[in-house]
């Protein structure tokens, strides 16, 4: 139980820090922020609601404690105040009609390149030296070492826009009205497969790398030799013996590979116009609208720190050790 | 002239059987060697306006026109040069606060470690990237030297985990041990005799941020972060994608300098791999397995026949 204590008060710290960089960095900006938001706005934002930002943002009158502990409250109470884009829809509206796009995306991406990148892995590892070791790696490293928006913009010329097998934008035809049927959940995944394989090139490599690695660490224990002198199968040592025992330092790596995949997802959105959070930051940035800029971020922070908490929670199940 | 014989024996055992090495530096060093020789090589200025919006590849220009009609070949090597350099110096400043941090971490142990890797654990577990664009929407359009400078000092936390862990490994050793009853300063330990035995994975590491770094610069230029008057790969993107040019037609505006990116990364990634195999030599794989099989077999053949 300590261990799970531990892990949640480290991520209770880390996200006070995000909301803290948060709070410092519009005043880190030359001039007033608020002013400089409100000029950004071009007029689109009526007076009164500059007041509701101020308080919003924790820039009220008083030492910068009193402020910090404003901005504190708006961000417990969840009330991130309106976006200036479209105002007067507030940022956390507008942010809850996007998250189960990126989330989708995130969470089916991350699930098919572990399991191929597992596969690959411990295949490549048991065989040292075959033709998967020797080539496997190398490509996907190769693949992996590509930006995502370059990788994204490959596939769209490609696989769009000249074969026209897939659609060029959207997350569902927009003709179709969201509902349950059959026809509305096909053109769903039909639009989610050009982002989601995206997202799946950036990340097998890394997923390769690490099994590999901590396959070759298992495959000189004493317990491998022992397995094969019993006589077991050369796949049951492989899986029950090296690979269950491997995995345990790879789900470790999780935590670099989620904020990578939810990074991704900015420039994948973006060239596929795909309407999750990315593209809402990207929008965002385009229009200097800074409030629902700072929400993403911070919901994409917490995001990657839940999903590694859910690779603690994974690990304890994984490794009985820890369970004391 | 003593180290040359050293080296170049170093050099025969790193590339032999080795073909990613091989294919990684052939890459890197071409791509270097392309965009340092740029003005040698381009006719055209980059900046200049050279012919007609979007020309196709053609025999005058290899590479084809951008929207403003300036030679692609000529942006993509001159481009070359900003993109490479922000790479280089901020996986250098990455690389210095790793090493750094890693080492008085790993040697002095204790407290200092503790502050050292809560303060890297919780850079680690921040997601980069989203990071970096908010810091760079604050700033406003940021030049390259920001670009760098941001990116180097916020990715510098999996390199010190790496180098302390290998740091305490070493440090438990007999020789460092010797050293500290010969009296040694901690200085002279840390610098003669544990950071030579890092190199590899400091090295590595240089290498993997290099790769990133080129990710995250080409990524926040893309989505029109950067300063787009400055020419680099990744604002060539961001010219490509604002002037719409896959929907034009002009597919050559977006390929090239996203194929330059993509391929240099590659490079890097596979040297890096190779450099991986140095620090930890249980990577291996090809020919040196073939070698070691065989020389398996015959020694169980000579153990049958006695």
């Amino acid at each position: 139980m300590s261990f799970i204590l531990r892990r949640f008060l480290f991520y209770l710290v880390a996200i006070l820090v995000a909301i803290t960089m948060n709070f410092i960095m519009p005043r880190m900006m030359p001039g007033d922020p608020v002013d400089a938001l409100f000029a950004s706005a071009m007029g689109r934002m009526p007076l009164e609601s500059l007041q509701a930002y101020k308080e919003m943002l924790g820039f009220v009158d008083g030492p910068l404690w009193v402020q910090y502990l404003q901005y504190l409250k708006s961000i417990v109470t969840w009330d991130l105040g309106p976006t200036i884009m479209l105002y007067p829809l507030p940022v956390t509206e507008l942010m809850a009609a996007k998250v189960p796009w990126t989330l989708g995306l995130a969470g089916m991406s991350t699930v098919i390149a572990v399991s191929i990148g597992l596969i690959i892995g411990t295949y490549a590892a048991y065989h040292r030296g075959g033709l998967t070791d020797r080539f496997m790696p190398a490509f996907w490293a190769f693949v992996g070492a590509m930006p995502q928006p370059v990788t994204a913009l490959f596939i769209f010329f490609t696989l769009a826009l000249s074969l026209k097998w897939f659609p060029l934008s959207y997350g569902a035809d927009p003709d179709l009205d969201p509902a349950l049927s059959w026809e509305y959940i096909s053109s769903v995944l039909h639009h989610a497969v050009l982002p989601l394989m995206c997202m799946i090139l950036g990340g097998i490599g890394a997923w390769i790398f690490n099994m590999r690695n901590a396959m070759i660490n298992v495959l000189g224990e004493d317990y491998i030799t022992m397995a094969k002198a019993k006589g077991l199968s050369s796949r049951r040592i492989m899986t029950h013996y090296a690979a269950r025992n491997a995995v345990l330092p790879v789900v470790t790596a999780v935590s670099m590979q989620i904020g990578f995949v939810l990074a991704g997802a900015v420039f994948i959105e973006t060239v596929y116009n795909y309407p999750g959070l990315g593209l809402l930051l990207f929008t965002a940035l385009g229009a200097r609208d800074y409030p629902t800029m700072q929400a993403c971020f911070l919901l994409i922070v917490v995001f990657v720190l839940v999903a590694n908490f859910i690779a603690d929670l994974l690990y304890l199940w994984l490794d009985p050790r820890l369970r004391k | 002239m003593k180290f040359i014989h050293p080296l170049i024996s170093f050099l025969r055992r790193f590339y032999r059987g080795n073909p990613t090495a091989i294919i990684g530096t052939i890459i890197v060093v071409t791509v270097l060697s392309m965009s340092m020789g740029a003005s040698l090589i381009a006719d055209n200025e980059p900046t200049k306006r050279v012919a007609r919006g979007h020309q196709p590849p053609s025999a005058e220009l290899w590479l084809g026109s951008t929207r403003s009609g300036k030679d692609v070949f000529s942006q993509v090597l001159h481009g070359g040069q900003v993109s490479l350099l922000v790479a280089f110096s901020a996986a250098s400043i990455t690389t210095i606060i790793a090493v750094v941090v890693g080492v008085s971490a790993g040697y002095f142990g204790g407290r200092v470690d503790e502050i050292l890797m809560s303060i890297s654990n919780i850079v680690l577990v921040f997601p980069q990237l989203p990071l970096l664009i908010i810091l760079a929407a604050f700033i406003g359009q940021v030049g390259p030297l920001v670009i760098a400078l941001i990116i180097g000092l916020s990715s510098w936390a999996w390199g010190a985990r790496v180098i302390r862990s290998q740091t305490m490994t070493i440090r438990n050793k007999e020789f460092i041990l010797a050293a500290e009853v010969m009296g040694e300063s901690k200085w002279r330990i840390i610098f003669v005799e544990i950071l030579p035995n890092l190199m590899s994975i400091v090295v590595g590491s240089a290498m993997g941020t290099c790769i990133y770094a080129l990710m995250a610069e080409a990524g926040l230029e893309f989505l029109g972060l950067g300063d787009p008057t400055i020419i680099t790969w990744g604002t060539m993107l961001f010219w490509a994608q604002s002037n719409a040019a896959f929907l034009v037609g002009a597919w050559w505006d977006m390929v090239v300098p996203g194929a330059a990116i993509a391929i240099f990364g590659g490079g890097l990634a596979l040297l890096n791999m190779s450099i991986d195999q140095i620090s930890n030599p249980k990577l291996k794989t090809g020919s040196y397995i073939k070698v070691w099989r065989r020389t398996k077999a015959e020694v169980e053949a000579r153990r049958l026949q006695p």
